[in-house]
């Protein structure tokens, strides 16, 4: 077996660095240390927390000297510093040296546990129960057998001379329980990881009605805005407003559904909240031949020019024919001062401006005014405008989304039932062992029991009440070595009366 | 108020004075009895010389089991009082701290029963049901327009998950209590003579017991409370403080389950980690006095 081979063979001289790895791995390994490492993460959680309340502040009332610490502590946000982040690691690291540790160990007692026993062992247990009996050997052997294996335990036996030790166990799994917890502690970090590397979170979304936008971040999705719906109350504020809208998964429809405010929709790992919403300009733009270069709506309003800065303005970019196009539509708004708006554009005009991408000009600086610098179009007229024919169709309407995209997800669940799962097997199936001796004698054989329960309560009241059974089913009452506090069990308690 | 809600209220006012008179029970049974022997010797001055020597012992039985008896009518009442409130508002009273406690006070009147029931340790009630009818006198003490169901905001209206994370909480914090109850009678079993307490091993495996109930249960209300707010906000985890004040009670259960399982631990250092988890649940229970952030809004 692994551990008593590795008792065997001290090597005689180990280099430094072997004695040191030895070290660490050892300090890894040990519960203590890990105590020790969980109390100092409890202690930052703590400190984290605090931070976020008066706390501190009240510490630095009571005890002006002590302001300086506090504002620092105010300051430190723990849950992104370096020293929380290093605690997380060594916690990590230590689980998996910890496992790595123990698992041969406790695989070992649950395939080949040790049968035999001593007359020693079961003398010195705090706990034991002797029945002479008039039976043989074998007849009692196969009694206590039979309950045991009736009361779930998985029996072994094994003959030393004319004796038969007996090794009984009972959920032997039990041990094993905490390693898909403390994996998916593990697994709760790399979720973390994964989704803050991978996934990303979008708080502007934009696509114009009828049109179909990338996702992007690598996600390969995107998503199509059927029909943007609003509800407005009689004082004219939003009551409810209604995406509907199709998923695709690359280029094949994947969901289609509404987004509401409070109800997002969500694919995958992707989910999309409605935010907001305003105008677009459905534009065509085709170049002399009359190949479509852009047949989509342009979102208006997300930013404005410096030189107009009421009216709503959009952005096209071409980079295939390196070009980007500016669109500035009317002011509408009645509240806006007349004076700033140099266009005058009335409704059903859109004024387009054309120049390189790349340009050292920044849309927001376009420079306003018509003929060279600027045309205004008038819905459903094509005009020619720095080479490319343009046609503003009609007004839509565009839709802003929130997505968030959490690759993680997917771990976060399997960690959730390893955690859940686990801590049901380590705790409502604990390991319980029996160790016995069938001693043959002149009248009868001579049965010997105890379990393995030294500091555990339920152990010991389990063994009792496999006591119970074992008088009416070898027909003797036993003789019972019990701890000093008798009048914790029933079976001592009945016993007695 | 409407009917159903007043009538919620009268059976929990029934239920704080039956978990007040149960507590009382369980402290004199508790304490035990204190004899005073007085041994007067007549000098041969003529004096007669009197000294009294005290002995303490197991309390009146008689008063533990008005105590259970109490205890059940209060956890009847409590549970009544859940009930008619959860049909008047058509969801699980779990919104606001009023019916929190509420929640609490039943759970723990109903834990208690089951480890009572479990172990035969009555004197765990001294603490269990001071702990249920302080939280009686809590309600009390809370403005009296949240005994009205109000309707939701729109953020808590998850119900079936919001009402097993709040649920998974409340109830590990029954459990909590309990542990907290059986450490403290730990400490004095192993420090101190008292023979009329059940054995300190015992009392350590009630405490163990009532945490592998009660640590699955806060884990399960972190996983759901996170997915909650995945629902809700789009995130996971945003390191809120109440948040982070639930995973720092998680932890130190978390270190109390490692030092069961060390030599020297084991025992008293073990039980004073369980009184300071008491200390963390309380910190979040109440965590809404001290912190703002995202779940301010469940009234206080
Ligand atoms: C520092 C890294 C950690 C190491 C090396 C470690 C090691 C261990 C070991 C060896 C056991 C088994 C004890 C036994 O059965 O005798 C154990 C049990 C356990 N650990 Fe950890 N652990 C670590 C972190 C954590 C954390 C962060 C938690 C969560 C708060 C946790 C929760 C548990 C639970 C619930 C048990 C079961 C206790 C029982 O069976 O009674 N562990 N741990």
């Amino acid at each position: 077996m692994a551990d008593i081979s590795a008792r065997t063979s001290p090597k005689p001289s180990r280099s430094p660095i072997e004695v040191g790895v030895d070290r660490i791995w050892r300090f890894f390994c040990s519960v203590r240390a890990a105590v020790a490492e969980i109390s100092f993460l409890t202690l930052l959680v703590l400190i984290g927390t605090l931070r976020g309340s008066a706390v501190p502040q009240w510490i630095a009332d009571a005890i002006p000297a002590t302001q300086g610490f506090v504002d620092r502590w105010y300051a430190w946000d723990v849950f992104r510093s370096g020293i929380f982040a290093a605690t997380l690691a060594i916690i990590a690291i230590a689980i998996i040296v910890c496992t790595l540790n123990r698992v041969p160990g406790i695989w070992a007692t649950i395939s080949h546990p040790k049968v035999t026993t001593t007359h020693g062992f079961l003398r010195g247990a705090e706990t034991s129960a002797t029945f002479q009996t008039a039976q043989d050997s074998a007849a009692l052997t196969s009694s206590v057998t039979d309950l045991l294996g009736k009361k779930r335990f998985r029996v072994l036996t094994e003959k030393v001379g004319d004796e038969t030790h007996i090794y009984a166990d009972k959920n032997r799994m039990a041990k094993l329980g905490t390693f898909p917890f403390h994996l998916a502690l593990i697994l709760l970090l790399v979720g973390g990881i994964v989704a803050s590397v991978y996934g990303f979170r979008d708080q502007e979304f934009i696509i114009p009605e009828g049109s179909r936008r990338n996702v992007g971040h690598g996600t390969g999705l995107s998503v199509e805005l059927n029909r943007f719906r609003d509800t407005w109350t009689e004082v004219g504020i939003p009551s409810q407003y209604q995406s509907e809208v199709t998923i695709y998964d690359g280029n094949t429809p994947a969901k289609s559904g509404s987004i509401e405010v409070n109800h997002p929709l969500t694919y995958r790992n992707a989910t999309f909240y409605q935010s907001s919403f305003g105008n677009a300009a459905k534009m065509l733009i085709t170049d002399p031949n009359g190949s479509v270069l852009y047949n989509d709506a342009a979102e208006m309003g997300i930013y404005t020019l410096r030189g107009n800065p009421d009216a709503p303005a959009g952005l096209i970019r071409l980079p295939e024919q390196d070009v980007q196009i500016t669109i500035v539509a009317p002011d509408t708004n009645p509240t806006s001062q007349p004076q700033l708006d140099q266009l005058q554009l009335r409704s059903g005009e859109l004024w387009v401006h054309v120049e390189p991408l790349g340009g050292n000009v920044t849309p927001i600086n376009t420079p306003m005014g018509t003929g060279e610098d600027g045309v205004v179009i008038t819905q459903g007229q094509p005009a020619r405008v720095g080479g490319l024919n343009l046609t503003f169709e009609r007004e839509t309407r565009f839709t802003v989304l929130q997505v968030g995209y959490n690759p993680g997800i997917p771990i976060f669940i399997i960690a959730a039932f390893l955690m859940v799962g686990g801590l049901a097997i380590t705790f409502y199936f604990p390991h319980r062992r029996i160790r016995g001796i069938v001693t043959p004698g002149p009248v009868g054989a001579t049965l010997k029991l105890a379990p393995l329960a030294k500091r555990d309560w339920s152990g010991k009241r389990d063994f009792f009440s496999l006591l119970q059974q074992a008088r009416e089913v070898i027909g003797v009452q036993p003789e019972v070595k019990h701890p000093a506090n008798a009048n914790d069990y029933d079976y001592l308690r009945n016993a007695a009366t | 108020m409407d009917g159903l809600v007043r009538l919620s209220f009268y059976l929990f006012a029934a239920s704080s004075m039956a978990l007040g008179a149960a507590a009382v029970c369980y402290i004199v049974f508790a304490v035990g009895r204190v004899r005073v022997l007085r041994h007067a010797m007549a000098t041969d001055t003529g004096m007669t010389v009197t000294s009294t020597s005290t002995h303490v012992e197991a309390g009146p039985i008689g008063f533990a089991r008005w105590g259970t008896m109490l205890t059940a009518f209060g956890a009847f009442f409590a549970t009544l009082a859940v009930v008619t409130r959860w049909s008047a508002a058509g969801h699980f009273p779990l919104t606001n701290m009023y019916e929190f406690s509420l929640v609490f006070v039943a759970f723990i009147s109903w834990v208690h029963l089951a480890f009572e029931r479990m172990y035969r340790v009555r004197q765990l009630g001294a603490i269990t049901l001071t702990a249920a009818f302080g939280m009686t006198l809590y309600i009390w003490s809370l403005p009296a327009d949240m005994r009205e169901v109000n309707p939701l905001i729109p953020a808590l209206q998850y119900n079936s998950i919001l009402t097993f994370h709040v649920g998974a909480a409340v109830l590990s914090y029954a459990t909590f209590t309990v542990a907290f109850a059986a450490a403290v009678f730990y400490l004095i079993a192993a420090n101190r003579d008292v023979a009329w307490l059940p054995s300190a091993e015992m009392l350590d495996d009630v405490a163990f017991r009532a945490i592998t109930i009660g640590f699955p249960l806060f884990t399960i209300n972190l996983i759901l409370g996170s997915v909650w707010a995945h629902e809700a906000w789009g995130t996971y985890w945003q390191w809120d403080p109440k948040e982070t004040a639930a995973l720092f009670t998680w932890l130190v259960y978390g270190v109390y389950l490692h030092t069961r399982t060390l030599r020297g631990w084991r025992g008293n250092r073990s039980a004073y980690i369980l009184i300071f988890g008491m200390a963390a649940t309380l910190f979040t229970y109440y965590g809404n006095y001290f912190f703002g952030g995202l779940h301010a809004y469940g009234g206080v």
